[in-house]
């Protein structure tokens, strides 16, 4: 045995350099031999290799102990077997791993988006799945479930099956603000969803129609202190992002203002347009289209300074002294989804924001791409969570 | 052959063992520490490229195997086909160098 498997290693090993010394000639030579590693024969022949080499170790061991060692045969025996068991478990292990890092995806990928179509949630997750369609080799299907703030749709992905099929390409708020605001939540943002990583954050910027009165953010903020209750601003969901981005306008300019719930920034901003509303605090990346073709006027970006896709509306800091709010789109999959699937998505996202057109597209949506690992996520998700915690609060924003 | 290189050939066959040994549960934990941490391969080999103490390691696992692979073929030739002589070491030696070409082939794709 010892001898018969030996042979076999040896016609092996030839192969097996030539075929490594050949795919590492670059980078891309080295994904198209993983790639083709994966196939059923190439498997088939890597289990092979592990017997062998589990089969010659045994023998090997053996033949050290009854040459070097003055152990009875059956301790021989037994200890060579111990050997050979632990080799192959370790490669087995190996193997099984690797088929599935690099067996994923096999079929396509669906990102649930808890907002309906237009919102910059949704312009988010298709951008990137465009690019990770072109990385994986399979498309990257995305599936809006909108309502409730985010939570319809996150109550779904939470119930996925944990395979990596199905992630959950939420706004921060979803995840970091509505276990605060819904009492009767149907999904745990810390116990059903572990971080993958941030894909782009942003700030949003300040709208209302473009006839409307008001000329400023100082317009409207006199208008609101003036008519205690009669400004209605919109938002894509209580608790969403746009939701607590007004509030917390409404709260720092010290106005008085009613929120109108919406199922989706895209509709909120249709609602807008429509005069529906009077205002609108809304991810760049959904407004700037409206802006651009006229439809809406801006009167102030949330962050601090003026942002260069928007060039010339101001910072609402300058007329809110400190002012500030931004928001972010992320991944995060349903708890039990192998650590080595998380890690991939993670890794070719960050590969894809890498992207210069990539780059591009997100910053004329007024985006920045982030692609932080799992762990900076999860810590940054904390963070923000207790900020949350604490506005939610203050502001009394509860929804039975 | 004299007795005496038949006992260095004994030695080697065994000391290159005992080192394929201890280089195949190195390899093997470098290979589940890659591949259970997601590594990319540009991130492998953004590791590998460059780095002497890897290069040192895996030139020294193909040394091994050198030895090992047609010292061990040379007994089954021997025993099992009575091939015998300066015709099979030859031959032997040519696999060798054909190992050792191959296997530091790969070695310089991936550290240097």
């Amino acid at each position: 045995m010892h001898r018969l498997s030996g042979i076999a290693l040896a016609l092996f090993l030839p192969v097996h350099f030539w075929a490594l010394g050949q795919a590492l000639q670059g980078e891309a030579t080295l994904e198209s031999f993983l790639r083709w590693s994966e196939q059923p024969l190439v498997k088939a022949s890597e289990w092979a290799i592990v017997l062998l080499l589990a089969a010659h170790l045994t023998g090997g061991v053996r033949i050290l102990m009854i040459e070097f060692l003055p152990w009875r045969d059956w301790q021989k025996t037994l200890a060579a077997l111990a050997a050979a068991a632990a080799l192959a478990i370790g490669l087995l292990f190996v193997l099984s791993s690797t088929a599935h890092a690099q067996g994923w995806p096999q079929k396509p990928v669906k990102f649930i988006v808890p907002f309906p179509p237009g919102g910059a949630t949704d312009i988010s997750a298709r951008l990137l799945g465009q690019k990770l369609t072109e990385i994986w080799g399979q498309t990257v299907l995305i599936e809006n479930r909108g309502g409730a703030g985010g939570s319809v749709g996150a109550a779904e992905a939470a119930k996925a099956a944990p395979d990596g099929y199905t992630l959950f390409f939420p706004s921060g708020s979803v995840v970091t603000a509505n276990q605060y605001i819904y009492a009767n939540l149907n999904y745990d943002p810390e116990k059903d969803f572990v971080p993958v990583t941030n894909v782009v954050s942003g700030p949003q910027v300040l709208t209302v129609p473009a006839n409307s009165p008001y000329k400023s953010v100082k317009d409207l903020i006199e208008s609101g202190r003036a008519n205690p209750g009669k400004l209605y601003f919109g938002h894509a969901g209580i608790g969403s992002q746009t939701h607590l981005a007004a509030e917390n306008f409404v709260f720092q300019a010290k106005l008085d203002a009613t929120a109108v719930p919406y199922k989706g920034e895209g509709p909120g901003l249709a609602a807008l347009v429509g005069g529906e509303t009077h205002f609108f605090v809304g991810n760049v990346a959904a407004s700037i289209g409206h802006i651009k073709g006229g439809r809406l006027r801006a009167l102030g970006v949330t962050s601090k300074a003026e942002i260069p896709q928007l060039p010339g509306v101001p910072p609402i800091a300058s007329v809110v002294p400190g002012f500030e709010n931004t928001g972010w789109f992320g991944i995060v999959a349903p708890r039990g989804t192998p650590k080595d699937v998380i890690q991939k998505v993670y890794l070719d996202t960050r590969k894809a924001l890498q992207d210069a057109v990539m780059k591009e597209k997100f910053f004329a949506q007024g985006l920045a791409p982030v692609g932080n690992s799992p762990e900076e996520m999860g810590r940054a998700m904390k963070e923000e969570s207790e900020l949350w915690k604490n506005v939610v609060k203050a502001r009394n924003i509860h929804v039975k | 052959m004299s007795a005496k290189t038949q006992t260095y050939l004994w030695l080697i066959q065994r000391l290159s063992a005992a080192v394929l040994a201890l280089c195949v549960l190195v390899h093997l934990a470098t290979l589940i520490y890659a591949v259970r941490g997601g590594l990319s391969a540009a991130e492998i080999l953004g590791r590998t490229r460059g780095n002497l103490a890897w290069f040192a390691f895996y030139s020294i696992f193909v040394f091994a195997v050198t030895l090992h692979v047609p010292i061990g073929l040379r007994a089954v030739l021997s025993e099992w086909l009575g091939w015998r002589g300066a015709g099979r070491d030859l031959a032997l030696l040519g696999f060798g160098v054909l190992l050792a070409w191959g296997g530091m082939r790969a070695v310089m794709a991936v550290f240097l």
